[in-house]
């Protein structure tokens, strides 16, 4: 459902993805891990048609990501880092707005938005602007828009920071029945515990380079365990004034 | 405290303005400036003028509204900042300079009373924050943009720019009821000046949108002439309904000759704007091409025909394509 190809992004002189390639069966859920700036959103951005690459392909949902163009957008759900909240829609109405959009029947779009505003705990939040709205609440209408037309590929990135422990096990389960069910699921998070209880397959990234790529099956020892050596942590700097009010 | 923040203010403002593209107005009060020069108000306009520019172009705006709080500023401090800010701007010391030669030629108390109150709605307005209920009642057009268009329509009604409009319009309209014999001359001054107020806005069309807003457009299966159409709708809606009581085809001949030239600068120069100040415009440049065209369609709808909405709908849309076509080359292109 999701082929990569020697896919590299250069920035001039920077090479934010450096030819990394690898293949998601349909109903996979693949964790894409990576410390800060190693090439994750980079990557994201380009499976998702918003960044053109450098060198390299990729197909999403048998669409090309580089001659896709609106119909790749069709085919594909996005929670994106900076959620696309309008200010000025209610909750609700960033509902009601995707399912015009992407052509659903305006009761279809009505049942789903109620089952998902309850599904998520944002019941008692539907009319509130945007821009009112807690980052909780940002992130969980963000992820309903992505949800409320059924795309069989979703791209969510970290959808499960900034979220109650209650939701997050509840979007985990709706995961894992989406993939049962066929979609295709590619997520980044840097919460290990939740991504090795969800995640089908693994893929770290550092400095732009795959590290490692595997099936959760094929993971014989604990997720953070395994992460912390690819990436290879480093030892904390003793900052002397810090903490130290006399200083 | 406050020096290092007008030193950062100041180093921000600087880098903004290294080009003379850079400079951006607003053309209802540029043009109002000249006008009533004549009309022998000069004073009233710069005292308003002094006041209102800094609103629109508020270096304040630069920080953060979440970091602001943050910082250890006494309430002194922050009037200070708010005082001084807007003499960052070069532009408020030559209008400031004007408002001092203005004053030397007039003894009218009233008028210097009348610029203070202007002062102090100007410390005023920049509190306003949050949407007011209202917003809730601006219906949804029906169809797949229908909540695009909503979005767009309260936009408009975040910007103080509207309010100048409206406020023209009810005095169109009471002008209007209580003068039988209105010359027609004054129904079109006076829905060019109801359009005028607008039309700054019109190039600054995605200033509003947060940057969490202008990714969504990027995700959204839209052609670009789709999104601006969107924004041209609301933008039309609302010039057509303010100038109903005086010359609405002149409102919508002027108001299509501002969006066909305001879409350039909208996609092109985006600048960020803020809600309950006046639009801040885009370049001088545009503001003067802009208000010629809207003047010159206005007009000749007005005293000649109004076929000329022919070619006015067919610039707007011409021009609606085009910059679709570069909203998505640009945002493709981050």
């Amino acid at each position: 459902m999701i082929s990569c190809h020697n896919l590299t992004r250069r920035f001039g002189d920077f090479t934010a993805v450096d030819n990394i390639s690898f293949e998601l069966p349909a109903g996979s859920i693949c964790a894409f891990m990576g410390p800060n700036g190693a090439g994750k959103s980079t990557t994201v951005n380009m499976l998702t048609g918003l960044l053109a690459p450098t060198s390299g392909d990729a197909t999403v949902a048998g669409l090309s990501i580089t001659t896709g163009g609106l119909e790749l957008k069709r085919k594909i759900g996005v929670l994106p880092a900076n959620l696309g909240l309008f200010d000025d829609l209610t909750v609700e109405e960033h509902l009601f707005l995707t399912g015009d959009i992407y052509g659903l029947k305006k009761e279809d779009t009505k049942s789903r938005t109620s089952q998902l505003l309850r599904v998520l705990d944002l019941e008692h939040g539907r009319k509130v602007f945007a821009s009112r709205c807690s980052s909780g609440m940002r992130k969980k209408t963000a992820l309903a828009m992505a949800l409320i037309y059924n795309p069989p590929v979703l791209f969510l990135d970290e959808p499960f920071e900034a979220i109650d422990p209650m939701t997050s096990r509840t979007i985990s389960e709706l995961l894992l029945t989406l993939a049962e069910r066929g979609t295709t699921v590619f997520l980044t998070s840097h919460i290990l515990s939740t991504i090795e209880r969800t995640a089908t397959h693994f893929v770290v990234i550092r400095g732009g380079r795959i590290v490692w790529n595997s099936t959760a099956a094929d993971l014989n020892r604990p997720l953070e365990e395994m992460y912390f050596e690819l990436i290879e942590y480093p030892a904390v700097e003793n900052l002397e004034w810090l903490g130290n009010q006399n200083a | 405290m406050t020096g290092p923040i007008l030193r950062a203010l100041a180093t921000t403002a600087a880098r903004e303005r290294k080009t003379f593209r850079s400079i951006a107005t607003n053309n209802f009060f540029l043009v109002t400036a000249l006008l009533l020069q004549q009309a022998g108000v000069f004073l009233y306009l710069i005292g308003g003028l002094v006041v209102l520019f800094p609103m629109s172009s508020d270096p304040l705006r630069k920080i953060p509204a979440d970091r602001f709080p943050l910082w250890p500023l006494s309430k002194g401090q922050h009037w200070k900042l708010r005082l001084l800010s807007p003499w960052i701007n070069p532009i408020t010391w030559l209008l400031a300079g004007l408002a001092a030669w203005s004053l030397r030629h007039t003894e009218s108390f009233g008028v210097v009373l009348l610029g203070a109150a202007l002062f102090v709605i100007g410390f005023l307005a920049p509190s306003i924050s949050g949407e007011p209920a209202f917003l809730r009642w601006v219906p949804a057009p029906p169809g797949p943009l229908g909540q695009l268009i909503r979005k767009n329509l309260r936009e408009i009604l975040l910007t103080l720019d509207f309010y100048v409009a409206l406020l023209l319009s009810i005095s169109g309209l009471i002008y209007r009821l209580a003068m039988r014999d209105l010359p027609s001359e004054a129904l079109m001054s006076m829905t060019l000046l109801i359009v005028l107020a607008l039309s700054s806005y019109a190039q600054c069309l995605f200033g509003l949108e947060s940057k969490s807003g202008l990714a969504r457009y990027r995700l959204l299966p839209l052609e670009g002439w789709k999104i601006i159409a969107t924004k041209d709708a609301a933008f039309l809606v609302v010039a057509v309904v303010l100038t109903l009581p005086l010359a609405p085809v002149t409102g919508l001949a002027g108001a299509l000759a501002l969006l066909a030239f305001g879409h350039a600068p909208s996609t092109e120069e985006r600048r960020e704007q803020k809600r309950w100040r006046f639009s801040g415009g885009a370049s001088l440049g545009s503001g003067i091409a802009q208000t010629i065209a809207m003047a010159g369609a206005g007009v000749t709808a007005f005293r000649i025909s109004t076929l000329i909405l022919i070619p006015c709908v067919l610039a707007c849309a011409g021009s609606a394509w085009w910059y679709g076509r570069k909203l998505r080359e640009f945002q493709d292109s981050d």
